[in-house]
């Protein structure tokens, strides 16, 4: 793969009538890395990676795959699993594999021996030449991811390709999103399963309502939740009052105490500053940032803030028409 | 684009042709058509003989009756004897043999085995007369209900039908329990009115041979035309060849016409089966739409002339196995029909009439079925495409009986019927200008076509569009009426 950016898309937005479902994003995947593209359910993942792919055209913005707005010549050394599965039932996966990779340019020969031997390494040598309709669920799941990393692309883009798999397959196609990253492939997949984007992501975008509420490295998403540490104390005892003097702000949620770490504090510091100040400690547990607490952070800011904009475009309708 | 749209067509192509309701299709076709054929000859040999009764005093009805059954039996026995004599002349030495034995007083089988031929090939007869089983019309009842047999050379049977010549009212009573079958009435309607003939002509003494001789004696009306240019100073009168184009641009329409209505539905079906499976979208990210689509149309219109190819192979092969056993006649008129599509004049406009009324429908139902998850909801969208389809087949009947009317003419501009009725046109040698803008506007309502069919099955493959958005499409065309959405 040459030097360009594989995905790049520029205050990109999509209505649908009246709905707009992608509002002014903004996202780049860097060459060679893992991205995750998550969100709730409705919240334009599908639409946007189909604007990338340009199976539907944005109403605003651009969009750059691989250097260029998206073509034929670009899609060939793109793969694309769709959020939507489909086979041709009549066909056997050895068949069908053979047939998207020499749609993306692979000769007949070439595009034979990449199906056996792909059918090989996922366990489905045997049924390589069995009809669609005799596979389960799962086998034709497979059966269509590896048509679409058949050619080798140079970027793969995988919309929600956990779902449907149990968790020995979830586990394998983990393997293989590793395997195609180790052979130089960029890819983005989209999941509402946060724990497969901690465990692959090296960047995460997250959408909420057609907008764009994250992108950065786990790192950084971490860090706009926030560090805290709980801790609990006896019965009746003040433990905002007493930290406050030494610059922590503490919350109390339910039986403990939620205490926030800024600017450098640790979870140490907290835990020292509380003794000091003679704090009767009953429980010390640092809070351990998961991607999925981000999420929910993130996604519920997003969906107030649509409300918000909501009755604020009702009341302002309210007063145009009184 | 070629190789996209080659593995598109080549994998549609070969989708089509794996399966077995292709297969069945080939084969069963002709069987079906050959089943139409011989169908009434079939059903005529199977019918069982149903007996009648003449009650009358006298028999001069009842002679009359008879003479005009045996008429009927007589002109199927020389329509065996000479499968042409309905179009030529003179009688062949078969038939006047025939008829000479009929004359002299032979039965029909009698005649028609003096006459060369094997009385066991003659069709059952339909209705055979019995003796009265009673004098009085009053004592029929129970042998028309069935309750009472009559005597007949096959042993005890129903009867079917009994006449009876009213002395009183001076009227022919038929009666029978079957109130469909009017064969037998219109046999006794005939006898009555040969029977009354005779009787006029008998009053003035004239023999009823007198008119058989002025039927023997008439002239026949030959159809002329004019010889121009090359065939100047030739024989005028119209022979096998000069009918040839016509018959000719008749079954190419109609080949046309159920060639596209046999294929069309592999379009609908293929494309409903990718919209079922939810394949578009990886498609859509391997091939550009109208390279698709063109793949498509291709696919199936390989399939269609594959269709042609073996049926026509087919067709071929019998005729050559079976040309001794071809009379010269038929011969030299296989031969007319075959140099009449040979001329540049029929099959070129044929040829394009076939491949953009193909490309009209074809995209018509490829975006239909675009739109549609299951055959069920295309069916609903479906009826008014087949009417369409449908017209062009009535219009052929008009065709058949003058390719001129005017009914043809202006049809003939409606681009989605010219592909059939420009064809049949063509042997009237229409004006150049006339052929040429008829062509040129169904290219243009083709391109037309297709841009739509394009941008309807965009909708359907990427927006998911369906059935109730075409509704409610033309719910919005409706004055006053509000979309369903």
């Amino acid at each position: 793969m040459s030097g360009e950016t594989p995905l790049k898309m520029t205050s990109v937005s999509k209505w649908f009538g009246g709905f707009q479902a992608v509002r002014n994003l903004d996202f780049e995947v860097p060459k060679g890395s893992i991205v995750g593209f998550l969100g709730p359910n409705g919240a334009g993942k599908s639409t946007s990676l189909r604007m990338a792919l340009g199976v539907l055209s944005p109403d605003r913005g651009e969009v750059s795959l691989l250097g260029a707005p998206p073509n034929l010549e670009s899609l060939k050394r793109v793969g694309f699993l769709p959020e939507e599965r489909g086979l041709y039932k009549k066909m056997s996966p050895r068949q069908i594999i053979t047939y998207f990779a020499r749609l993306k340019g692979m000769s007949a020969g070439d595009a034979k021996a990449r199906a056996d031997e792909l059918l090989e390494m996922m366990g489905l040598g045997d049924f390589g030449r069995s009809r669609v309709t005799k596979l389960s669920k799962g086998m034709a799941q497979k059966v269509q991811i590896l048509s679409a990393l058949a050619h080798r692309p140079d970027f793969l883009i995988l919309d929600e390709p956990f779902s449907g798999l149990d968790p020995v397959n979830q586990q394998a196609l983990e393997d293989l999103i590793i395997d195609e990253h180790k052979r130089g492939a960029t890819i983005v997949f989209s999941t509402h399963v946060m724990e497969h984007a901690e465990r692959l992501c090296e960047k995460i975008v997250m959408m909420a309502r057609g907008r764009k509420v994250f992108d950065g490295t786990l790192e950084e998403g971490f860090a706009a939740l926030g560090r805290a540490v709980h801790i609990g104390v006896s019965d009746g005892f003040d433990l905002q009052s007493t930290l406050a003097p030494a610059g922590f702000e503490a919350l109390q949620e339910g039986d403990h105490w939620r205490v926030s770490l800024k600017n450098g504090q640790t979870s140490q510091d907290a835990l020292r500053a509380s003794i000091d100040l003679g704090a009767p400690i009953t429980s010390f547990t640092p809070q351990e940032a998961r991607l999925r607490d981000v999420f929910v952070s993130l996604v519920s800011e997003a969906e107030a803030q649509d409300l918000t904009d909501t009755l604020a475009a009702d009341t302002n309708e309210g007063r145009d028409a009184a | 684009m070629i190789r996209s749209t080659y593995l598109v067509t080549r994998r549609d192509y070969l989708g089509y042709v794996s399966a077995w309701g292709f297969w069945l299709g080939l084969l069963f076709t002709p069987v079906i058509i050959g089943i139409f054929m011989f169908a009434p000859m079939l059903a005529q040999n199977t019918q069982p003989t149903r007996y009648f009764t003449v009650i009358e005093q006298g028999d001069a009805f009842t002679a009359a009756l008879r003479e005009n059954l045996t008429s009927t039996e007589a002109t199927v026995a020389r329509a065996m004897l000479d499968p042409l004599s309905v179009v030529e002349d003179s009688d062949s030495e078969a038939l006047q043999s025939f008829d000479t034995a009929i004359d002299d007083g032979a039965s029909v089988a009698e005649a028609f085995e003096q006459a060369g031929g094997n009385p066991a090939l003659l069709p059952r007869q339909d209705f055979v007369e019995v003796p009265a089983p009673v004098t009085n019309s009053a004592d029929l009842a129970p042998y028309l209900a069935g309750e009472a047999l009559v005597d007949t050379a096959d042993g005890p049977q129903p009867l079917f039908a009994a006449i009876v010549v009213n002395q009183e009212t001076g009227e022919i009573e038929y009666w029978s329990e079957n109130l469909q079958a009017r064969t037998l009435i219109s046999a006794a309607e005939q006898a009555e009115e040969d029977l009354q003939l005779d009787r006029a002509l008998a009053s003035v003494n004239v023999n009823r041979d007198v008119l058989r001789s002025a039927r023997s004696a008439r002239r026949s009306v030959k159809q002329q035309r004019l010889r121009v240019g090359d065939e100047a100073g030739t024989d005028t009168e119209v022979t096998q060849t000069d009918q040839a184009p016509f018959v000719v641009s008749i079954m190419m329409a109609f080949s046309l016409w159920f060639l596209i209505f046999s294929v069309i539905n592999y379009l609908l079906m293929g494309t409903i089966e990718e919209r079922s499976n939810k394949i578009f979208d990886s498609l859509l990210t391997s091939v550009k739409l109208p390279h698709l689509l063109a793949g498509k149309l291709l696919a199936v219109l390989l399939l269609a002339l594959t269709l042609m190819a073996f049926w026509g192979f087919g067709s071929g092969m019998i005729t050559w196995f079976m040309r001794d056993a071809i009379p010269p006649e038929v011969a030299s008129g296989l031969g007319s029909l075959v140099s009449a599509a040979a001329n540049p004049a029929l099959f070129v406009p044929a040829i394009i009439s076939f491949v953009l009324g193909y490309l009209m429908y074809g995209s018509l139902f490829l975006a239909l079925g675009s739109l549609c998850d299951t055959i069920q909801e295309a069916q609903t969208l479906m009826t008014p495409l087949f009417v369409m389809l449908m017209a062009p087949l009535l219009m052929l009947v008009f065709a058949i009986q003058d390719a001129e009317s005017a009914l043809i003419q202006i049809m003939a501009w409606v681009p989605v019927f010219t592909p059939f009725l420009l064809i049949l046109r063509m042997p009237t040698e229409p004006p150049l200008w006339e052929v040429l803008a008829q062509l040129g506007l169904m290219v243009a309502t083709t391109f037309i076509i297709l841009q739509l069919a394009t941008r309807v099955y965009r909708a359907g493959a990427v927006h998911g569009a369906g059935v109730n958005d075409v509704w409610d499409f033309f719910g919005k065309l409706v004055p006053g009426k509000k979309s369903a959405a």
